[in-house]
């Protein structure tokens, strides 16, 4: 028996690198555009102007990657049993030293609702992006409210990338490795989602 | 930028509708003319364009029988806190003139057309070239000591150019109803009205809006927070709960971790 499990295949891989390097050209390309205070982010891509052509066309590459990356784990995030409410209850532990245990799926209630918000999050900036590009085509009215939701979901979107970050690198050691080989050790696979762990290995 | 605020006049009573503040602004900035058709109307053009700064707009009124022309001078009315300026991603591309008036610079500006959404007038134009255009009051003939092109070229003096504080004081003398004395911080162009300001197609009481207000004022401080507050937040669980450690391969107790 192998030390180590597959958790997320190649393609899995490569469009979570889509969604995040397309993520972080359209947080600088964009914040110039959220507020002048970010001004000196344009010149990362020579101009303001030059910022929106790219801040356009890399949100039309995070739309389908990140939307694809949603589809393809909709079904292992479609679900919320018993033992996603408690890992709720116990904010999965994250503020306990000694943490009780959590009997997670492939993902814990907590990753399925960060990939519930993505993938809601992904469609309502599109569509908002849409008509900021667009606004001539649009009642005025929409347009203000969409300038205003997309710098909303914006924000909520890269607190919530924070947390991600932190959480699948130096908060939880060993997680990293699936998204950059696509495997982890068993002794991971079996801490943090021992139900997962059980269907794929038998044990 | 309070002492020495200067300011236009409109006296809409006097306006005989001739516009000839129309053409010579579009003779002084060079601006071409925009092909119209008849509609039915002595108004004309219908609107402003990003080659029409300001045009005379022709309210008819019935009044007991009787048709009356209204004529208002529609253009930028340079707000004191304008939503043009406080939405501009682009420093320098909408700027304050030193008499107060807000004008813009094309080669700055970079096209996110952000500035037609906050404005509560429905102003800032753009034409084939991608860029703002609208009134910037002849910021280059009042530099060069000369009065602005419209009201040079108005023959009723309607279109006044003064100090503001005198204007205003002149205006109440008039006892007639004034538009935007203290909206916005107090507009640059201040109307005249013989009828409610609905009547002429502005709005009663102007302000920018409540969206972008919400974005710059209230989600900007905020997403400081929220962004700084979420990297000290998960700086401060690494080293208060700590990461969650793997444990030791071979004691084979798998569980007693969080999920």
């Amino acid at each position: 028996m192998g030390k180590y499990v597959e958790r997320f295949n190649a393609r899995e891989r490569i469009l979570h690198w889509f969604v995040m390097l397309s993520f972080f050209m359209l947080v600088f390309s964009g914040l110039g555009l959220y507020s002048r205070i970010f001004h000196g982010y344009f010149d990362l891509f020579g101009g303001g102007e030059a910022a929106i052509f790219i801040h356009k066309y890399m949100g039309v590459v995070f739309f389908v990657s990140s939307i694809l990356l949603f589809l393809n784990h909709y079904k292992e995030m479609n679900s919320f049993d018993e033992d996603d409410r408690r890992w709720f209850r116990l904010l999965g532990g994250y503020l306990d030293r000694d943490p009780e245990h959590i009997n997670s799926g492939k993902f814990n209630a907590g990753q399925k609702a960060y990939g519930l918000f993505m993938g809601i999050a992904t469609i309502l900036l599109g569509v908002t992006g849409f008509i900021n590009w667009f606004p001539a085509s649009f009642p005025i009215g929409i347009v203000r409210l969409s300038l205003l939701l997309h710098g909303t979901l914006f924000l909520i979107f890269i607190m919530f990338v924070i947390v991600h970050a932190y959480l699948t690198t130096i908060g939880n050691p060993g997680t990293l490795e699936s998204m950059i080989y696509g495997n982890v050790r068993r002794i991971w696979a079996k801490t943090h989602h021992p139900k997962w762990y059980k269907e794929i290995s038998g044990q | 930028m309070a002492e020495s605020r200067m300011a236009f006049l409109i006296d809409t009573s006097r306006c005989i509708g001739c516009r000839s503040c129309q053409v010579a602004c579009k003779q002084w900035n060079k601006l071409d003319a925009d092909k119209t058709v008849n509609q039915g109307t002595y108004e004309n053009p219908r609107d402003l364009t990003s080659n029409l700064y300001n045009r005379i707009r022709f309210i008819e009124k019935t009044d007991g029988g009787n048709l009356k022309w209204l004529f208002l001078n529609e253009r930028c009315v340079h707000c004191g806190d304008a939503g043009c300026m406080k939405v501009c991603p682009s420093p320098g591309a909408l700027y304050r003139t030193r008499e107060g008036f807000v004008a813009f610079n094309a080669e700055k500006c970079i096209s996110c057309k952000y500035c037609v959404s906050a404005c509560p007038f429905g102003v800032p134009r753009y034409g084939a070239d991608e860029k703002v255009s609208k009134c910037h009051l002849c910021f280059d003939r009042i530099g060069a000591g000369m009065s602005p092109a419209c009201a040079k070229a108005c023959p009723t003096q309607t279109l006044q150019y003064g100090p503001r504080s005198g204007l205003v004081a002149k205006a109440k003398a008039a006892k007639k109803t004034l538009y935007g004395e203290a909206d916005l911080a107090g507009l640059g162009v201040l109307y005249l009205l013989d009828d409610k300001p609905e009547v002429y197609g502005l709005p009663a009481n102007p302000s920018i809006p409540t969206s972008i207000f919400l974005w710059k004022d209230v989600l900007k401080p905020l997403g400081l927070i929220g962004f700084w507050g979420s990297i000290v937040g998960v700086l401060t669980h690494y080293v208060t709960f700590g990461p969650r450690k793997l444990e030791e391969e071979n004691s084979e107790k798998g569980g007693g971790a969080h999920g």
